[in-house]
């Protein structure tokens, strides 16, 4: 212990003098440029949820876990995210075991920060029994070789592992709903969580007097800084969180600077962190989220695929149709729009018929295709196809709506969701008309396939009150099919739950907007 | 006895197996190592200074740490290290580096059987099943049997024991209950595997030393 003098490693005057002077005519040792980053690769391991970044010499591990726990008292329906990072000995012969020291501790702090408390990971989605039960999600990153620049490796290792990870789905039973059962995943696929943005950490070096700047700092290049800053940014421009410790004194001017191009390497690193990852991995991102006068629109993207969903109800589809899509319009101007398919349904009882029928169809098309392709080609190029597998259609009259009383019959919303089903309510029609000044000729293609679906729509109306859980398919064995429908289902179980009533009969619309 | 493996495998094969050199650009000595699904990478650094307090100066001191892929260090990790430590022990020559400590840091990258992989040392893992013996189990196998064995040998390429024990086991750890001569059986099987696996691991630190 005290005895191992041998480990410490110290630099010699001459490489120090040699990397500042090099430094004064930009020039560092590796041969980058003062802005360059190291070569960055991410591997995934063969679970969901591992990855290993190399940044340069620097590698680093990241696990995630997840595990049903209580929730803290004051955040009943949220779940939690904790980060443990492991300075192995491996990386450096300074790191000792045991008891992290304060640059672990501040390297789990920065990664933390910019993670759980900007909100990246959605931890409402987490919660299975408000109060009782929630996932709690367990980031351990481990540190294998230090090379220089741990806390930018070790927050891209936390979000790529983040992005694969998948949670074991579970559904609520027993007498009073309470009892919860966790499917493996060869019952269930698991499902992964909802990450709304990532935020990427950028570091900065300054080293010498004549204040030069550079960024992602080697091992040696660390030995001779006076001083370091980290900049955590997202891609819409947020800053997540800065750290500056110590160290020299740095005008307010270069510290603008530094912020202004960590928002261009974040941009650059999100996108090979979403390449690597794959971009039907999960990555979700919440671009819009409304709910105003019983109207509740959500906007979500994926790529470069956007979703619409539009939560509303009969009586206020007039409100619907004039405020919220126009605003929504211009939110997503200049994007090609193109309405591929809508859902509607009513009550408890009616759905499960619906929902067998469609189901076959609709569920081979999302197991075969990428979300791209689902939304943009199958529509674009024919819209009628779509009509071709929606299943009859049935309409309903109004009801109250109470947004503030207990929430809605989540299996249903599941079955809607999972099959995508269609069914066309009469007010298509009276929606068809304002969507049609706004949208280009691509939305006429589609417009004729629910008109007629509308001719074909009977009403049917059984009381038999069937369970959807019968409708529901199981999933047999992990495909690698898109994981977007259980997303969607999650965010809407969360936010419906708050606001819609359990006899609800409302109609759910989901236009799928694509854009080019 | 027709037994149906995962992957094909006879009762007597082994996973495939991957070895790699000097991953890591700080430490002293790395390697990386796979059995099938399981990975295991491990780090040297020594000899350094000074031993510990209950150590023989005498001696080299040799140090293990064992890091499992998340959650915390609890008895079966230290377990491992003590395994680990006295295998290791008896295969290296202790006296040349008196009152130094050489740590080796092994992490695992994925577990899909408590593998114990080191350079120098080749351990097996065999199971015995009602009966029937299997060679380098994987998860599920380990998880159904009833008792399993893992053994250490020296291969005559790599140890450094001169006294006559090369045909010897170092280590030996049993879990469960099997009849005596299943584990002889076990021991046989082991010792036949050896060759075919330290000419593996020759073959390929080898080629990776030419380079």
């Amino acid at each position: 212990m005290e005895q191992r003098l041998g480990s410490t490693w110290r630099m010699t005057v001459n490489e120090k003098k040699f990397i500042e002077t090099a430094l004064l005519s930009d020039l560092r040792t590796d041969g980058r440029g003062p802005f360059d980053y190291r070569n960055l690769t991410i591997q995934f391991g063969s679970e969901d949820g591992s990855s290993e970044v190399q940044l340069g010499q620097t590698r680093v591990m990241g696990f995630v876990t997840s595990q049903l726990v209580q929730p803290y008292r004051d955040r009943p329906n949220e779940g939690s995210l904790a980060i443990f990072t492991e300075f192995s000995p491996m990386a450096d012969p300074s790191f000792e075991v045991g008891r992290p020291g304060e640059f672990a501790v501040e390297l789990g702090r920065i990664v933390d920060r910019g993670l759980r408390e900007s909100r990246a990971v959605d931890t409402e989605s987490l919660c299975v029994v408000a109060g009782k039960w929630v996932w709690s999600i367990r980031i351990d990153l481990h540190i294998l070789d230090n090379g220089g620049n741990l806390v930018d490796a070790a927050n891209i290792a936390a979000l790529a592992a983040l992005l694969t990870f998948r949670r074991p789905e579970c559904t609520l039973g027993g007498e009073d709903g309470q009892e919860v059962t966790i499917h493996p995943p060869d019952v269930r696929e698991p499902l992964p969580l909802i990450v709304h943005h990532l935020p990427i950490a950028v570091t900065f070096a300054f080293i010498g007097n004549e204040s030069t700047v550079v960024i992602d700092p080697s091992h040696f290049e660390e030995a001779v800084m006076g001083g370091k800053l980290t900049a955590t940014l997202n891609t819409n421009g947020d800053v997540c969180a800065i750290q500056k410790a110590g160290g020299e004194g740095v005008m307010q001017s270069v510290i603008m600077q530094c912020l202004r191009i960590a928002s261009v390497k974040a941009a650059d690193i999100t996108d090979k962190i979403k390449k690597a990852v794959g971009l039907d991995g999960g990555v979700v991102e919440v671009a819009h989220e409304r709910y105003e006068s019983g109207l509740w629109t959500l906007i979500l993207k994926n790529g470069g695929v956007w979703l619409l969903i539009l939560l509303t109800n009969w009586s206020s589809k007039e409100a619907f149709c004039s405020f919220t899509l126009l605003h929504l319009l211009e939110k997503l101007r200049n994007k090609t729009f193109v309405l591929v398919g809508k859902a509607a349904w009513k009550g408890v009882n009616n759905l499960s018929k619906e929902m067998e029928k469609p189901k076959m169809k609709t569920e081979d098309r999302s197991i075969n295709q990428d979300d791209m392709e689902i939304e943009i080609h199958s529509s674009k190029k024919d819209g009628s196809s779509l009509g071709d597998n929606k299943p009859k259609a049935f309409t309903g009259g109004p009801s109250s709506w109470d947004p503030y009383s207990k929430g809605v019959n989540v299996d249903e919303l599941k079955a809607s969701l999972a099959s995508r089903a269609v069914v066309t309510p009469k007010e298509e029609m009276d929606t068809s008309p304002p969507l049609k000044p706004a949208t280009d000729e691509s939305l006429k293609d589609a417009d004729p396939a629910p008109s007629s679906q509308e001719t074909a729509g009977t009403t049917e109306h059984t009381n038999e009150a069937k369970t959807l859980k019968d409708a529901v398919k199981p999933k047999h064995k992990r495909k690698k099919k898109k994981n977007l429908h259980h997303l969607f289902e999650t965010l809407l179980e969360t936010r419906l739950s708050r606001c819609c009533n359990v006899n609800l009969l409302c109609s759910l619309e989901l236009a799928i907007v694509a854009c080019n | 006895m027709d037994l149906e493996r995962e992957g094909g495998r006879g009762a007597n094969q082994l996973r495939p197996i991957d070895c790699s050199r000097n991953v890591l650009s700080r430490a002293h000595g790395s390697a990386s190592c796979s059995h099938g699904e399981t990975r295991v990478l491990a780090a040297v650094y020594g000899p350094k200074a000074g031993t510990k307090k209950n150590e023989n100066p005498e001696k080299a001191c040799i140090e293990v740490i064992w890091k499992p892929k998340s959650g915390q260090i609890g008895k079966p990790e230290k377990e491992f290290e003590m395994i680990l430590k006295r295998t290791l022990q008896n295969i290296c020559l202790l006296n040349v580096h008196p009152n130094t400590t050489t740590s080796i840091i092994v992490q695992v990258v994925h577990d899909d059987a408590c593998a114990a992989l080191i350079d120098a040392g080749i351990p097996l893992k065999y199971l015995a099943e009602s009966g029937k013996i299997l060679l380098d189990p994987n998860k599920l196998e380990e998880q159904k049997t009833k008792a399993f064995v893992c053994l250490a040998f020296p291969s005559s390429v790599h140890s450094v024991l001169t006294e006559g024990s090369i045909n010897g086991i170092i280590t030996s750890l049993t879990h469960g209950v099997m009849a005596v001569d299943d584990y002889f059986q076990c021991v046989e099987q082991g010792r036949a595997a050896i060759t075919p696996l330290s000419n593996i691991l020759k073959k390929k630190l080898q080629s990776q030393s030419a380079e």
